[in-house]
């Protein structure tokens, strides 16, 4: 495996009293797939979205080749964030995909992946529009450019959102359950296009509760529970034996009860 | 010429007594409104097309003319038509029937929030549509709509300031009348706002309490 | 009937409904540009500024208009402001509008899912932009109905500059009233012509609020 592109070391978040992350260390390696799995309320969301600063963690670091995300360097106490012209910058490195999708209803598919184009990289409508047209020809859907949002299924607004951030050609790509908001039949379709982007080299963090995916796609599987970091483990360590760690077990055991696995 | 607290010292008791004048035009207003809106959002919402056709009409009239005009309309139309009101009570009558308008509206939103299943559960039960009225879906209208009710009362407190126009010695035309003596506007008026200020004040800290009250029951 | 009354005073009442038409549309607009910049300055302003703009946002709201207008043209000369009646009640139209236009779009701001602007910025857009192009934009549909609302509840209002002798329709209605002792017809008359007027802006308000919500119905 290839140098690491993200290393986290001693990441802590506070929520008021609430530690919702407790000092995690995490490597991702250039090319990598990496899931998060664990509990509800484990601190998933919260690690990834410490990862492109939309938490500003409290404690530790976290730097993507080399750079720090969010604060400025320099041992200053208490910290001070970053400009936010810096934090854009730093940002537009770094694409997210969530649950929800987060379309913005009132533009179409292709102005929803043309505006950071046209605002962020500054590239001229045309030319926005030939890469966000190639973008969404990739999940699919290049047939649905003039639709809006809400003329699109569950699972091609995720696509969409997909399309959105790879267009802007990020070195991370980070998903926050992207198919739980899905009706069954549609998760196919979007971990069909997530596969495709491991395939072609993307480093993804992808948190999730496919188990099926994160057995096949991941190169390796991060388990956390109440804020920490339990494990991080090549998926067959996980899904192939039964695990070591009884937490890890007990999650599992719910899984297989429910036949998700 | 500088700000005289004097001026208002001397003059807070007759604002004081106008203040009651305010309240009791916005109250009884208010008691009409909510008697009067009752009966009209049972007629918008009934079968009948000619009731409801008539309550949208009366709905979409006294909210689309000014309560002003209205207050003038009956204290001079009234008489005309041989209905000799006192002045106070045709501003009252004035505001209670047009905010009638709004409660009739806010109580239909809120009807409109009650789920169907109760009203299914009542007829299988066989409760007589006035039970079913009185008991289950007007109380639960009231308490789904208080919050805007109040707020209806609020503004009945602000417009009851319209009825000094036909010169009844509220809050608004007792100012006027001492701005008259004394030549203080400011320091009149603005002690005339704070007066307002804080009646809605209670009203509004008042309707909180009732909201959490009827919440917790 | 008195139809001949009308005519006669034709000129009078179409100058009263010029007068009404300005106070109202200048009135409004004034109020809206004003609402907006407390709303922004509430929503990105340091905190004590937020605590001015609440307390102004109470205040206006919590006391009737016709006060305002008194403590504006008659209080006003007193702190240096003398005004003319038309411009009083301009400006104490754009004034006691200001706070319920700041709180529309304050809601409106608040409509927007966060989750829309979190994805804008982990694309690298600027604030500026995101609200330019993802909050407005969206805001429109929110708050269409709620601002078609309180425009016609300041069409109503407009009358009460008559009492500080504005010379609109329903000022020149009360001296064509004291003139001839007539009442019933010149009343009735002009209460059918604001309802009309109201009826007519609650119709445009919902025609604006079918064009901005096209692109949220399926095709
Ligand atoms: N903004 C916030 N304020 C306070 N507490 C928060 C906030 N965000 C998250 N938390 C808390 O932090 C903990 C971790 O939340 P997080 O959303 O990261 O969980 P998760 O692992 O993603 O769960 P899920 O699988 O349900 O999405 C939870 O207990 C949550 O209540
Ligand atoms: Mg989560």
């Amino acid at each position: 495996m290839s140098e690491p592109i993200l290393t986290v070391r001693g990441l802590s978040k506070r929520f008021g009293d609430f530690e919702a992350l407790r000092h995690i260390d995490l490597d991702v390696n250039q090319n990598e797939v990496l899931c998060l799995i664990g509990p509800s309320g484990s601190g998933k969301s919260t690690l990834l979205r410490c990862l492109n600063f939309l938490e500003a963690y409290d404690d530790g670091e976290v730097r993507l080749e080399g750079e720090l995300i969010g604060w400025r360097e320099g041992g200053a106490s208490p910290r001070r964030a970053l400009a936010s012209g810096a934090l854009r910058k730093q940002r537009q490195g770094i694409g997210m995909v969530f649950q929800q999708f987060n379309l913005w209803p009132h533009m179409t598919a292709l102005g929803n992946v043309t505006e950071a184009l046209m605002q962020v990289k500054g590239l001229s409508r045309k030319q926005a529009e030939e890469k966000a047209q190639a973008a969404l020809e990739k999940v699919g859907l290049s047939d649905k450019a003039g639709n809006h949002p809400a003329n699109l299924s569950g699972g091609q607004q995720q696509r969409v959102a997909i399309a959105r951030a790879v267009a802007m050609e990020p070195r991370l790509m980070l998903f926050d359950e992207p198919t739980s908001a899905l009706d069954p039949e549609l998760v196919g379709e979007v971990l069909a296009a997530m596969k495709q982007m491991a395939a072609e080299g993307m480093t993804m963090v992808v948190v999730t509760h496919e188990m099926g995916f994160a057995a096949h796609v991941a190169d390796r599987v991060a388990f956390l529970d109440g804020g920490r970091l339990v494990g991080v483990t090549p998926p067959s360590e996980i899904f192939g034996k039964e695990p070591e760690d009884p937490r890890i077990q007990r999650f599992l055991q719910t899984y297989r009860e429910r036949n998700v696995v | 010429m500088n700000f005289s607290f004097e001026t208002i010292w001397h003059n807070l008791p007759y604002l004081l007594a106008a203040a009651r004048w305010t309240l009791i035009i916005s109250l009884a207003g208010m008691a009409i409104s909510v008697i009067w809106g009752i009966c009209i959002c049972a007629a918008r919402i009934s079968s009948s097309r000619l009731l409801s056709g008539i309550a949208a009409l009366y709905i979409s009239f006294f909210r689309g003319v000014p309560l002003l005009v209205q207050i003038l309309v009956f204290f001079y139309i009234l008489p005309y038509v041989g209905l000799d009101l006192p002045a106070i009570a045709a501003a009252i009558a004035a505001v209670g029937l047009c905010s009638a308008a709004y409660s009739a509206e806010i109580l239909r939103g809120s009807l409109q929030a009650i789920p169907a299943g109760q009203t299914e559960a009542a007829h299988a039960l066989g409760m007589p549509p006035m039970s079913l009225w009185r008991r289950i879906l007007v109380p639960q209208a009231i308490r789904i709509g208080l919050p805007s009710l109040i707020n209806e009362l609020i503004l009945l407190v602000k417009v009851s300031s319209l009825a000094s126009v036909v010169g009844i010695g509220e809050l608004t035309r007792v100012a006027q009348n001492i701005t008259g003596q004394t030549y203080r506007p400011l320091e009149i008026y603005i002690t005339a706002a704070v007066l307002y200020f804080l009646i809605n004040l209670v009203i509004s800290r008042a309707g909180l309490l009732a909201e959490k009250r009827l919440k917790v029951s | 009937m008195e139809l001949d009354l009308f005519l006669r005073y034709g000129p009078a009442l179409l100058e009263g409904f010029g007068v009404t038409v300005l106070c109202w549309i200048v009135g409004s607009l004034g109020g809206v540009v004003l609402g907006f910049i407390l709303a922004c300055l509430y929503r990105w302003g340091p905190a004590p500024l937020r605590w001015v703009i609440y307390a102004y946002v109470e205040v206006i709201r919590g006391t009737p208009f016709m006060i305002q207008l008194f403590l504006l043209y008659y209080g006003g000369p007193y702190m240096g402001l003398v005004l003319t009646p038309i411009q009083a009640g301009i400006l104490s139209f754009i004034v006691y509008g200001s706070p319920y236009f700041a709180e529309i779009f304050r809601s409106g701001f608040n409509a927007i899912p966060l989750g829309q602007i979190e994805a804008a910025r982990c694309l690298g857009i600027p604030e500026w932009r995101i609200v330019l192009r993802i909050t407005l934009p969206q805001m429109l549909v929110p708050i269409t109905a709620p601002l078609t609302n309180f425009f016609i509840i300041l069409t109503k209002e407009t009358a009460i500059l008559a009492t500080v002798t504005v010379p609109e329709l329903l000022f020149q209605v009360q001296s064509m009233m004291a003139e001839t002792f007539t009442y019933v017809e010149p009343l009735l008359a002009l209460s059918l012509f604001y309802w009309f007027m109201v009826t007519l802006t609650a119709r445009f308000g919902a025609w604006v609020e079918t064009r901005v919500t096209r692109h949220l119905s399926r095709a």
